[in-house]
C-alpha cells in the first residue's frame, strides 16, 4: 500500500469507529435534533406571520435551510471538545501510536462529523415533510445538500480541531464554540436575508462562510437558480483541504 | 540486533524545562526492560520520542536500526504501546476494539478475524467480547489494552505502569501475562513503573531515571547488590562474643546477644551460621534475614528528586486513571 491508500483506508476505519459508537448509542443524536425542530416549530411559525421579507417565500421555507446549515455547524464545532476529550482520557495518545498517518485520524473524525450531519439532514426534511413545508425534494437536490452538508461539517470539524491543538482544554473549547458559532449563525443569511442587516453587519457578512453553505442549500432547496452554485462550493472545498490540512499538522501538539 | 539504541537523547519543553537531558542506552532484543524513577523523572517523555510521539530537541532514537525521526511510520509499524490512563474506547465492544486497531495497523483481511479471536482467548476475554468495554471491570480493561497492542504482533512493547490501580489477583494476573508474551513470543517490552516489587520481579535490566539522566542502570540483582548486601540478624544466647569468620560474612554489630551479620547470598549463609555459632558453644535462638530491596536502590540513586513534590498535571493523570481502573 503506498501512502495515499494507507490514509484513505485509515480515514474510512475511524470514521467506522465513529458509526459504531452511534449504532450502539443513538441518543445524542436524537437530542441534537432537538434545538433545530424548536427553530423550525416555534419561530419558523411565529416569524410565518410576517410576509414580503423574505422574497416569494413563507418564512418556514426560507429558514428550514439555514437551520439545517445552524445544526450542521453546531454538530461539527463540537469536534474539538471531543479529540480534547479523548487526548485526555488517552485514547488519542493511542490513535497516534499507530502507523496510520495522521491525516486520516482529521480525515476520518471529519467523516464522522459530516455522517452526523447527514442525520441532521434526515431530521429535518422528514420534520419539513411533515409540517408540510414546500421544499424542491427532488433527488439530485436533495444529494447535492448532502454533498455540502457533508463538506461543511468536515471543514469545521477540522477546523474545531485545529482550534482544540492550540486551546488543549474543554473548558476553553466549549467557550470559543459559543463564542464561533452565535456570531456566524447571527451574522449570516441563515433566518433573514443580508439586506435587512445593518451595513457593517452586510460587509461581514460577506466573509461568513455560513453564508454561502446557506446561499448553496436554499439554491438547491428554493429557488432552483445555480449560478452561484459552483463558487459556493468550490469555497466550501478549499477550506475543507485548508483546515485539514492545518488539523494534521497541529494535532501532536495536544499529546506533546 | 539491539531492539532500541537512543543515543544523546534530550527533550525540552516550551517553558524551558528539560524533561529528558542528554540520557543514552541501548535495549537487547528480547529483553524485558524497566525504566523507574519518581514523577517527573523524565520516563514517559523518553518512551513519547521513542515511540515517535514526541520529537527529540537533540539526539537520536534507533528502534530495530530505524531512525524514529526519518521513518515514523515504520517504526510505528512495529510497536505496541500500552499508554498509562484508559485507552479503550468504552463505547465500543471488546472485539471492536480489537478490530478496529487491527485496521489501523493494516493488518491483512484473512488474518484479522484469527488474530482478533486469539488475542480475546489469550486474554480470557472471549466470552465478553460482544460486551461494551464500559462495563467491563478495571483488570479486563487492562487486558484488553494488552490484547489491543499485540493484534499487529509488535517486536517491541511498551507498557506505561501496567498494573496501576489494579487490585492484587489482578496485578498478578498482568504480570504473568506479561511475562508469558516475553518467553513464547520473544517479544522485546519496555515497561515504566513505580511498583519496585513488580519492576525487581519482571525486568532483566533496568535503568533508573532521575531529573531527566538515567541515574543507573542493571540487572535488578547488581543493583540492589551496589546499595549493600544481605544482613542477618541472629539472637543468641549462651557465649557473649562469638567472631566470625569472612568466609561467612562479616559483623557489623553485635549488642546484648543480638549479632547483626552482612554477608553475600543471606539465604545460603543461615545453615552455615547457624552450624558455625553453635559449634562454638553458643544456642541460637532466632534468625531473621534483611534483603534490599529496588526501594533502597531507588531512595539511593533518585532520592534528590523525592523530595521534589510531581506537578499537579502528573498527580491528576495518575489519581484520574486509579479511579477508573479501580470501577
Amino acid at each position: 500500500m503506498n501512502d495515499l491508500q494507507r490514509s484513505v483506508t485509515s480515514a474510512f476505519t475511524i470514521a467506522e469507529m465513529e458509526a459504531r459508537k452511534i449504532r450502539h448509542d443513538s441518543t445524542e443524536l436524537w437530542m441534537r435534533a432537538i434545538q433545530p425542530a424548536l427553530w423550525l416549530l416555534i419561530f419558523g411559525e411565529v416569524f410565518n406571520a410576517l410576509r414580503g421579507l423574505t422574497g416569494g417565500y413563507s418564512y418556514i421555507q426560507y429558514i428550514a435551510p439555514g437551520v439545517l446549515a445552524q445544526s450542521v455547524l453546531f454538530v461539527a464545532i463540537f469536534y474539538g471538545i471531543t479529540i480534547v476529550w479523548e487526548r485526555d482520557v488517552g485514547l488519542l495518545t493511542k490513535l497516534l501510536s499507530t502507523p496510520s498517518p495522521r491525516i486520516s485520524v482529521v480525515v476520518g473524525k471529519a467523516l464522522a462529523a459530516g455522517v452526523r450531519g447527514i442525520f441532521q439532514g434526515v431530521m429535518i426534511f422528514g420534520l419539513a415533510l411533515i409540517i408540510g413545508v414546500n421544499l424542491r425534494l427532488d433527488l439530485l437536490d436533495v444529494l447535492g445538500v448532502f454533498v455540502v452538508v457533508v463538506l461543511f461539517a468536515m471543514c469545521f470539524s477540522s477546523f474545531s480541531m485545529t482550534l482544540a491543538s492550540f486551546l488543549k482544554t474543554r473548558d476553553r473549547m466549549m467557550g470559543i464554540g459559543q463564542a464561533i458559532t452565535i456570531p456566524l449563525f447571527f451574522g449570516s443569511n441563515a433566518i433573514y436575508p443580508v439586506s435587512l442587516m445593518p451595513p457593517w453587519l452586510q460587509a461581514a457578512s460577506r466573509y461568513n462562510p455560513l453564508s454561502y453553505v446557506v446561499d448553496a442549500m436554499r439554491s438547491m432547496l428554493l429557488t432552483g437558480d445555480y449560478s452561484a452554485l459552483p463558487i459556493d462550493i468550490l469555497a466550501l472545498l478549499i477550506s475543507t483541504v485548508f483546515f485539514i490540512t492545518c488539523a494534521s499538522i497541529s494535532l501532536k501538539r495536544l499529546i506533546e | 540486533m539491539k531492539a532500541i539504541e537512543v543515543s544523546s537523547l534530550t527533550k525540552v519543553y516550551a517553558g524551558g524545562t528539560r524533561a529528558v537531558d542528554d540520557i543514552s542506552f541501548d535495549v537487547e532484543e528480547g529483553e524485558i526492560f524497566g525504566l523507574l524513577g519518581p514523577n517527573g523523572a523524565g520516563k514517559t517523555t523518553t518512551i513519547k520520542m521513542i515511540t515517535t510521539l514526541a520529537t527529540p530537541t537533540a539526539g537520536s532514537v534507533k528502534v530495530f536500526g530505524i531512525d524514529t525521526r526519518r521513518a515514523p511510520q515504520q517504526v510505528r509499524q512495529m510497536l505496541g504501546f500500552v499508554p498509562q490512563a484508559i485507552s479503550v474506547d468504552g463505547d465500543l465492544t471488546g472485539a471492536e476494539n480489537l478490530l478496529i486497531f487491527a485496521k489501523l495497523f493494516f493488518v491483512d483481511r484473512e488474518q484479522r478475524k484469527k488474530r482478533i479471536e486469539e488475542a480475546l482467548e489469550y486474554f480470557g476475554l472471549a466470552d465478553r467480547a460482544d460486551d461494551l468495554v464500559k462495563h467491563y471491570s478495571g483488570g479486563m480493561m487492562r487486558r484488553l489494552e494488552i490484547a489491543q497492542a499485540l493484534v499487529n504482533r509488535p517486536k517491541l512493547l511498551f507498557l506505561d505502569e501496567p498494573s496501576i490501580g489494579l487490585d492484587p489477583y489482578s496485578k498478578m494476573q498482568v504480570i504473568k501475562q506479561v511475562k508469558d508474551l516475553n518467553q513464547n513470543f520473544g517479544t522485546t517490552i519496555v515497561v515504566t513503573t513505580h511498583d519496585m516489587a513488580e519492576a525487581d520481579e519482571l525486568c532483566h535490566r533496568l535503568a533508573i531515571m532521575n531529573l531527566g539522566k538515567v541515574a543507573v542502570m542493571g540487572s535488578p540483582r547488581d543493583l540492589k547488590r551496589s546499595v549493600g548486601g544481605d544482613v542477618l540478624t541472629v539472637a543468641v544466647s549462651g557465649k557473649e562474643r562469638v567472631a566470625v569468620p569472612e568466609d561467612l560474612g562479616s559483623l557489623v554489630s553485635s549488642e546484648n546477644g543480638v549479632m547483626k551479620i552482612l554477608t553475600e547470598d543471606g539465604e545460603r549463609a543461615i545453615p552455615r551460621i547457624t552450624d558455625y555459632l553453635e559449634r562454638e558453644g553458643a544456642s541460637v535462638e532466632s534468625v531473621s534475614l534483611s534483603r534490599p530491596t529496588l526501594d533502597d536502590v531507588l531512595m539511593k540513586y533518585a532520592k534528590t528528586s523525592l523530595q521534589r513534590e510531581g506537578t499537579f498535571r502528573e498527580a491528576r493523570s495518575a489519581r484520574r486513571s486509579i479511579a477508573r481502573h479501580a470501577r
